[in-house]
């Protein structure tokens, strides 16, 4: 982790017809930080990340990535969507969704090549899914789909890494392959953000953390925030971090 | 084949490959019905255009038609956004609007010339070879032609320019964003393309066909292929193939171009439906049948596994073990006999080396789950196919 402030979002609101979803939110995520953001559903947390992204438009408020509006940094940002939010049967292979990941660094218009197929293949290997690279998507388990979600944010080769419930229906093995493929991110001093559901493994797989519900409620080391009071202040009822969910 | 015939066939194959290409990417987009809104609501743009210019092959007239398209598209969405109705209570409620207004400026105004109702919803390919397009004073063929040539010139550009940005923001428009591809040019642009094919297909094979021809192509490819760009191919030899054998359909019964065009469309749609090598009905049918046929075979073998004790074993017991009828004992005894899975010895049945392996390995896929391990069975059982 270093002093550079990798995202910083002031006073952001974000509206689904009229009615808040996101509500002023101040937010600061240092550089080199692999960060959970939790909150219970409904609380603006892939909202958070679509506006951060520019796919959503946030009625006041603005982000800035490293100093500067997100469409001068898109380079150095790639975002892992909710598996739900795409079709698997459209008709494409695993490396081809994976090379989509390049077409950024692209532009309109140019073509990927020799050298965007290969950093695709490099990021299957990464991701254990070389195996299955002229699979049709659909052919793919969930873990496996989520893989190559994450292949295709490796591609990008990016600063910062936006995940929206990377862990969401995968299955033990998977969800530790993902883990460790974020935990050397970090090592790598990338900065992660990961929508997180699951609040019993926050100690053990991130250092920073975000509740969110509507309003940021706290933001920090996991070490320093992760308590009681701040879980309770998030979910609404009398929280222990030893319960079940 | 004289030389109206050639050109009928050439106009009705351009405009084929022309629907096919927005076509396939409609239907990967779920936005099918929006084909069927864009062909009768440009209805009113037609007219207009032919009461400013008299000519229903201006560029002013596909201008207008287009924008009209547009237009369509925009109110649908418009509608929809309120949230007060659904996306396709939308489109129900905007295309037979606009249409009607087309529909009753053509009966005010437009009675006395070749603009008629019957024209608009069925097309009159039949007359296109008359309406020459004459370049000082001299025959360069039909107007039609030349209109849906240029509008396929554009589109196939277009297409090979943006290919990675449509396919992109079709499959994840939520990446393309994040990536700079503005989803909502691609959108529009789609739309704009949509349209203007619409109003140069519009004129030779009616409102009815033109959705045809966007949706059907693309439908039977997409059961056809897991790969895009051969989407797209198939989808265009559809279209062609319909096209020609439709016209050659219209001659031998004496009957609309138009109607038997969209006839073979339908007829190839059923017989890929019916047949298609992965997703055909026949193929699904037989592949559950064999997964049933596995299952029973694994089933077996766990048996065989499980019981030492050879009163388990023994051939004529093994139907009340395992309570199968005695035909389908026979088919798994015989599969399973055939891939050396199993040998009989006086009448005791056991597992062979094979068929010990074979079982471990099932049963671990079965317990643990992990695809990776499995990828080797993957050839030679259906079970584990997916």
């Amino acid at each position: 982790m270093s002093d550079k402030i990798a995202v910083k979002v002031d006073d952001l609101t974000v509206a689904y017809n009229y009615k808040p979803v996101l509500w002023d939110i101040d937010l600061e995520i240092p550089e080199g930080v692999l960060m959970a953001i939790v909150g219970p559903n409904g609380a603006g947390k892939s909202t958070l990340i679509k506006s951060i992204l520019g796919i959503l438009k946030p009625i006041a408020g603005s982000v800035e990535i490293f100093g500067k509006p997100y469409a001068k940094q898109r380079q150095i940002v790639a975002y892992v969507p909710q598996k739900g939010s795409v079709d698997w049967d459209f008709p494409t292979t695993a490396l081809d969704v994976v090379i989509m990941g390049t077409y950024g660094s692209l532009g309109w218009i140019k073509r990927p090549r020799q050298k965007e197929k290969k950093a695709a293949l490099e990021a299957l290997e990464k991701v254990g899914m070389l195996p299955f690279k002229n699979r049709q998507i659909s052919q793919l388990s969930g873990g496996q789909q989520q893989r190559i979600f994450l292949a295709r944010a490796l591609v990008q080769n990016a600063s910062i890494y936006f995940m929206d419930e990377p862990f969401q229906g995968v299955d033990a093995t998977t969800e530790i392959a993902i883990i460790n493929i974020l935990k050397e991110l970090r090592k790598a001093g990338k900065t992660v953000i990961v929508v997180h559901h699951d609040l019993q493994t926050v100690p053990e797989y991130f250092d920073w953390v975000t509740f969110l519900n509507v309003k940021k409620i706290a933001t920090g080391p996991v070490k320093d925030i992760f308590n009681d009071d701040n879980l309770t202040k998030t979910y609404g009822i009398n929280y222990k971090v030893s319960i079940q969910e | 084949m004289s030389s109206a015939q050639i050109e009928i066939q050439l106009i009705a194959s351009l405009v084929a490959i022309a629907c096919a290409i927005p076509g396939t990417f409609l239907v990967l987009r779920k936005m099918a019905m929006i084909s069927d809104a864009i062909s009768h609501s440009i209805l009113p743009g037609i007219v207009i255009g032919f009461f400013i210019t008299q000519d229903l092959n201006s560029p002013l007239l596909i201008f207008l038609a287009a924008l009209t398209g547009i237009i369509t598209v925009v109110l649908v969405e418009y509608i929809q956004k309120t949230g007060l109705v659904k996306e396709d209570t939308a489109i129900g409620l905007v295309f037979p609007i606009l249409f009607s207004i087309g529909v009753i400026m053509i009966a005010k105004n437009a009675n006395d010339v070749h603009l008629d109702v019957d024209a608009v919803l069925l097309g009159e390919l039949a007359f296109a070879p008359f309406d020459r397009m004459l370049v000082y004073g001299v025959d360069v063929g039909p107007k039609s032609l030349w209109i849906i040539g240029t509008i396929l010139l554009i589109t196939v550009a277009l297409l090979i320019a943006f290919f990675k940005e449509l396919k992109v923001s079709t499959f994840d428009a939520g990446l393309a964003a994040s990536l700079g591809f503005s989803p909502a040019i691609i959108h529009y642009g789609l739309m704009a393309v949509s349209s203007v094919t619409t109003v140069g297909a519009f004129d030779a094979v009616g409102a009815i066909l033109v959705v045809a021809l966007m949706i059907s192509p693309a439908a039977t490819a997409y059961l056809l292929t897991n790969n895009l760009k051969r989407m797209l191919v198939y989808a265009v030899c559809f279209g062609v193939i319909s096209a020609i054998s439709g016209y050659w359909l219209a001659h031998f019964l004496d009957a609309s171009i138009a109607g038997s065009i969209t006839t073979m469309l339908g007829v190839f749609f059923l017989g890929v439906y019916l047949f298609a090598p992965n997703k055909g009905i026949i193929a699904v049918m037989y592949r559950e049948k064999q997964q049933r046929i596995e299952v029973s075979l694994l089933t077996f073998l766990l048996h065989l596994k499980n019981h030492k004790e050879k009163s388990e074993r023994h051939v004529n017991h093994l139907n009340e073990h395992i309570n199968w009828q005695k035909v389908r004992s026979k088919t798994v005894l015989d599969l399973a006999l055939k891939n050396n899975m199993i040998y009989i010895d006086k009448h005791i049945v056991s597992l062979t080396e094979k068929g010990e392996g074979f079982t471990s390995k099932a049963i671990t896929y079965i317990i643990t789950n992990k695809d990776a391990q499995i990828e080797d069975m993957k050839d030679d059982f259906f079970l584990f196919r997916g």
